[in-house]
């Protein structure tokens, strides 16, 4: 999957670009992420419902995956069944 | 007109060339912004200050040279042609921006650190489809030909009236980092306000260590505070303070206050008189506020740098970050004027809708020495800023987290 992808959620509001990715398999509120929505939604699994935030940028503990969040939702993300965490903010630094 | 990219591959212009005659180099839209400086004096009692002064004074301080295309001081935006021949402003400041560029391009082959691989990719894309995609991605980017979304100054939310008493110090709680909202809360200081300064723990404003000449200038003379934004019992007592103040200044995305915990829209109808600065790049509403941009490419979203290709031929930046010092300048006055009303207010302000009025208003004032501005300063690429008249220090700088006990050490009353 080509970096810049749009990801939408099966099991809720949730739309991720990707940043960064591997071969496994994306999921949101547990189902398996994808390019368009399914016509009918997938149900949100209570180990992957704890929301997404816009503008965070989420990761696995490898760094061999990341996603930014463009469209929050109730899902919260994982890859292969392992849940991703936030990336901290940095500041800005002084001068551009 | 479009500019060919062919004919600005020369790097500098000599001292000399093609600059007219006798004519004096200067920031264009420092005459703006003296205007509106005298019209605080005039109208608000600050002492006189000088426009080209507050717009050139970073320069100045670290000696900055007309950088063209590529930013003055640090060189972290830069404005590249892309394939359909318009021109995309990109700012890269942090390693972290970088590792957004593959998604940006929707390429994993890129040499993120290679700024000539950079502008090489950026040459196969649309302008429009990297402005759009950069905005998603949280980028701070602009087309050369893009106009602001958003007003320049808008209210957004509204709440009571309150009646000061004669003689109360107006308290002007400052949350801003960097330049624009920083050099608002100065000027409020110059007006006589008290002026307290929050910086957060884990994102401190970074402008007291890297240009710390600077950060004296527009922070001296403010009470300096430190609050851990994660800790819920300081976050609540920066709550109170902000309920005890008479304006507030800010420059967060409006998510990421909302993600603090901060509801600037709530404390407007609960607290009475409260005016409140919400300073972004694009607007604090709708899409863009989700978009970020810092001064030099907000000068170029507000239409500065078409201007200057249409005075002079070349493309490139207008001053150094200037968006941030005349949004300073317009959010202190909007600030001043709605105290004076007596209503409680939030007011967003976007800096590349700023940038673009001050160059309409410009434009009808003074539309031939403006002109000429454009086109000594297009051909001044490699010359160092103009001089300006340097201020000193008249009130000390407090140290990082200084007066956090003094603001913050006393739960509030009920």
């Amino acid at each position: 999957m080509k970096p810049g992808t749009r990801l939408k959620s099966a099991a809720c509001d949730t739309e991720v670009m990707v940043i960064r990715c591997a071969e496994g398999t994306i999921e949101c509120g547990g189902a398996p992420m994808a390019e368009a929505r399914p016509a009918d939604a997938a149900p949100l699994a209570a180990d992957f419902s704890a929301g997404t935030l816009m503008g965070k940028r989420y990761v696995d503990t490898e760094g061999r995956y990341e996603l930014l969040c463009v469209k929050p939702g109730k899902g919260s993300l994982s890859v292969d069944g392992v849940a991703l965490v936030v990336k901290d903010a940095k500041p800005l630094p002084a001068s551009d | 007109m479009r500019i060919e990219p062919d004919t600005l591959e020369s790097k500098t212009t000599g001292p000399e060339t093609g600059a007219p005659e006798g004519v004096r180099l200067a920031i264009p839209l420092a005459r703006w912004a003296d205007r509106q400086l005298e019209a605080l004096a005039r109208d608000h009692g600050l002492p006189r200050l000088d426009g080209a002064t507050l717009l050139g004074e970073r320069a100045a301080n670290g000696g900055f040279r007309i950088g063209g295309r590529v930013s003055a001081g640090l060189g972290g935006s830069r404005l590249l042609p892309t394939r359909d021949g318009k021109w995309f402003a990109l700012t890269l400041i942090r390693d972290i921006d970088r590792e957004l560029l593959p998604a940006l391009f929707g390429t994993t082959d890129l040499a993120v650190h290679d700024d000539a691989a950079i502008a090489a990719t950026t040459l196969e894309h649309e302008c429009a489809e990297l402005l759009e995609r950069g905005r998603a991605l949280g980028l701070p980017v602009a087309s050369a030909d893009e106009s602001p979304v958003s007003a320049p100054v808008e209210v957004i939310e509204r709440g009571e009236h309150r009646a000061r008493p004669r003689g109360h110090r107006l308290l002007v709680v400052d949350l801003s980092a960097i330049w624009a909202g920083p050099l608002a809360g100065h000027l409020l200081w110059q007006a006589g306000m008290e002026v307290v300064k929050v910086e957060s723990r884990t994102r401190p404003d970074l402008i007291r260590r890297d240009d710390p000449s600077t950060f004296d200038l527009i922070n001296q003379g403010k009470a300096n505070l430190l609050v851990d934004f994660a800790s819920h019992e300081e976050k609540a007592r920066l709550v109170d303070l902000i309920r005890r103040a008479d304006i507030v200044i800010e420059s967060s995305r409006p998510r990421a206050l909302r993600h603090l915990g901060i509801d600037a829209d709530a404390l407007v109808r609960e607290v009475p008189g409260l005016v409140w600065l919400s300073v972004t790049g694009h607007g604090a509403r709708g899409e863009a506020a989700g978009w970020t941009g810092i001064g030099n490419d907000c000068g170029v979203a507000g239409g500065l740098s078409r201007a200057l290709a249409r005075a002079s031929g070349r493309m490139g930046y207008v001053g150094d970050a200037i968006a941030d010092p005349l949004t300073g300048i317009v959010a202190a006055r909007s600030a001043l004027r709605a105290l004076r009303e007596g209503h409680a207010v939030r007011i967003g302000l976007a800096m590349s809708a700023i940038a673009n009025m001050a160059l309409a208003e410009e434009t009808g004032f003074d539309p031939a020495a403006l002109e000429i501005e454009l086109r000594t300063w297009g051909l001044a690429v490699g010359r160092p800023f103009p001089p300006v008249s340097r201020r000193s220090l008249t009130a000390a700088v407090r140290p990082l987290g200084a007066d956090t006990h003094r603001y913050l050490a006393e739960p509030a009353p009920c």
